[in-house]
């Protein structure tokens, strides 16, 4: 039993990554094309432009309240939503827009 | 001759002759003498010269008066209009300057608060008071020595440093402080350093939480965490808590939702062999020293199929054993979290749950004879919230009800029993980042462990 489980998450994941790495290695394609790499220009690695499908408020709310209350605005300057925001981004998992989205939100918003 | 008859041939007399008299006149009219059509010519040729020169006179009077005069005022009105339009453009400006040297002022004083540029110090605490039965006394994976009731408090205090380096490159580190009893503990929860390669893609190394438990990443903090203690099997249970390696994590966007994954290269655990142990076939997860010369290797894979759900899948696979032995061990996790605003229920609903797997091949019987039992172990919690955040009663939008079942399942290893536990809970916020938390708890071991209940009270500050 132990055997079988193990070989299915085995292979699930293993199907999980595959699609996951080809996932990657297309968007990281269309990213590079539409300049979304910024390690030439060095410049900030920040979202590539595209039209906001949500607002930054709502992606706020949305993605800060899945885990906590969220916080106000007000609670932090703008350098220091900065900071905060980047360690939201890699802890979990926010996309470059969404980070961008956010970010702009809570500068506007105080 | 009657007189009356006189009176009336007299007045008919009179008026013949008056009649014949001016007819007489009128016929005398008719007729001007040439004398006096020249004199009347010359008087009307006379007027005419006078009315002439008259008219000239008042054209040279209005041009030499009234055209100069308002010329000269209409240019000085536009001149008084230009200046007060100039003016006022100017006292625009003025005001605008001022505003933005107020709003740059202020950011300026902002920003010279300490921590607040490229560094930032947070943190969180709590502080706990404890009273158990006899009898209470959770596994996590491994039950405590005493199990008499008593009554204790602990606090712990978490300073964390985030360092934004540059816009790629980011440093993380918390500290992790407690007072349990009289002894303080001390430890370093994390230290990472993390670099985004790009949009998609972003590179840690260093000490980091484990990425393959949602409840260790996302909900252990004690502000965020809504009760005062933490579920069995997924918090210093069967999972690690925190990993010594590599990491490579993102989000990809997927048409109108996304995935979050996270995979890593970390120290694998050691696993205990010690036979006159009872956490025999247990882990030691801090194994930073590497015994065994393993590598464990990760992930977790987070879904969101609605924007207010998440479903992830985390494992990790790991030689453990003692150097010279080939024993494996598998974990995984799967993860569900669903928070939503609801109109009809005047508030939001907050359900996390998680189940884990720890399961640990079998070795031979010649190189570790005392692990020849079935060393598989699985637990994990569901928990529900709710606040009613529309009631426009503070008092009552500030409180939340809790109620979360864990469970662990270690009755074929050899502690020997498996652990149920319902928690209700209540708390209060005080702020968006403070709560005091009261919590009643049962628990309840089978096999050959003892049941017992817990109070507990704690406020946990998020800063």
């Amino acid at each position: 039993m132990k055997q079988k489980l193990t070989w299915f998450f085995a292979a699930t994941s293993s199907i999980g990554l595959a699609i996951l790495a080809l996932a990657i290695a297309g968007c990281s394609t269309a990213a590079l094309s539409k300049g979304g790499n910024a390690d030439e220009s060095g410049k900030p690695a920040v979202a590539v432009a595209k039209p906001a499908r949500t607002g930054g408020a709502e992606l706020w709310g949305r993605n800060c309240g899945h885990c906590h209350n969220i916080r106000s605005p007000a609670s932090y300057s703008d350098a220091q939503w900065e900071v905060v925001m980047l360690h939201m981004r890699v802890r979990a998992n926010l996309t470059a827009d969404e980070h961008k989205e956010i970010l702009a939100f809570l500068k506007s918003a105080h | 001759m009657n007189p009356i008859i006189a009176l009336i041939v007299a007045c008919a007399i009179a008026s013949a002759t008056s009649v014949g008299l001016a007819q007489d006149q009128t016929n005398t009219d008719k007729f001007v003498s040439k004398e006096d059509y020249l004199k009347l010519k010359e008087d009307h040729d006379k007027l005419k010269q006078e009315l002439d020169a008259l008219k000239s006179q008042i054209q040279e009077v209005l041009k030499k008066t009234a055209s100069p005069e308002s010329e000269a005022v209409k240019a000085q009105m536009q001149d008084l209009q230009k200046k007060e339009l100039a003016r006022q453009a100017e006292t625009d400006q003025a005001l605008d300057d001022l505003e933005k040297q107020v709003k740059t002022a202020k950011q300026m004083a902002k920003d010279s608060f300490p921590g607040s540029t490229k560094m930032l110090i947070g943190g969180y605490g709590s502080a706990t008071f404890t009273a158990t039965s006899s009898g209470y006394g959770p596994a996590q994976p491994l039950p405590p020595d005493d199990r008499n009731g008593h009554n204790f408090f602990t606090a712990t205090l978490n300073p964390f440093l985030l360092w934004k380096l540059s816009d790629r490159l980011l440093f993380e580190g918390e500290l992790e402080l407690e007072l349990e009893g009289s002894e303080t503990s001390t430890a370093l929860e994390m230290a990472q350093m993390s670099y985004l390669v790009n949009d998609y893609i972003t590179v840690g190394a260093g000490k980091f939480l484990n990425p393959m438990d949602y409840f260790v990443e996302r909900q252990h903090m004690a502000w965020v965490n809504k009760l005062p203690d933490k579920p069995l099997a997924v918090y210093d249970g069967l999972l690690a808590e925190s990993l010594l390696g590599l990491q490579v994590r993102g989000a990809i966007p997927a048409g109108p939702t996304k995935f979050g994954y996270a995979f890593y290269i970390a120290n694998a655990p050691s696993l205990n062999v010690d036979t006159n142990d009872l956490g025999l076939g247990t882990f030691e997860f801090d194994n930073f020293d590497n015994l065994g010369n393993h590598v464990a290797v990760g992930g977790r894979i987070g879904f969101y199929p609605l924007p207010e759900l998440e479903i992830g899948y985390g494992f990790q696979f790991a030689g453990v054993g003692p150097s010279g032995t080939d024993v494996n061990a598998n974990f995984h996790s799967v993860d569900l979290s669903y928070v939503r605003e609801l109109a009809w229920m005047k508030g939001a609903i907050n359900l996390h749950a998680q189940w884990v797997w720890s399961l640990v091949d079998r070795p031979s019987a010649s190189s570790l004879p005392g692990l020849q039992f079935p060393n598989d172990r699985d637990g994990g919690y569901v928990q529900l919230a709710y606040r009613p955040t529309k009631i426009e009663i503070p008092f009552l939008s500030n409180l939340e009800p809790v109620l979360r079942y864990d469970v662990v399942d270690q009755r074929k290893t050899p502690v020997g029993f498996d652990e149920h536990r319902w928690t209700v809970g209540l708390d209060y916020w005080l702020s968006p980042s403070t709560v005091a938390k009261l919590a009643y708890e049962w628990d309840r071991q089978n096999g050959s462990g003892e049941n017992g209940r817990a109070f507990m009270l704690q406020f946990a500050v998020g800063f």
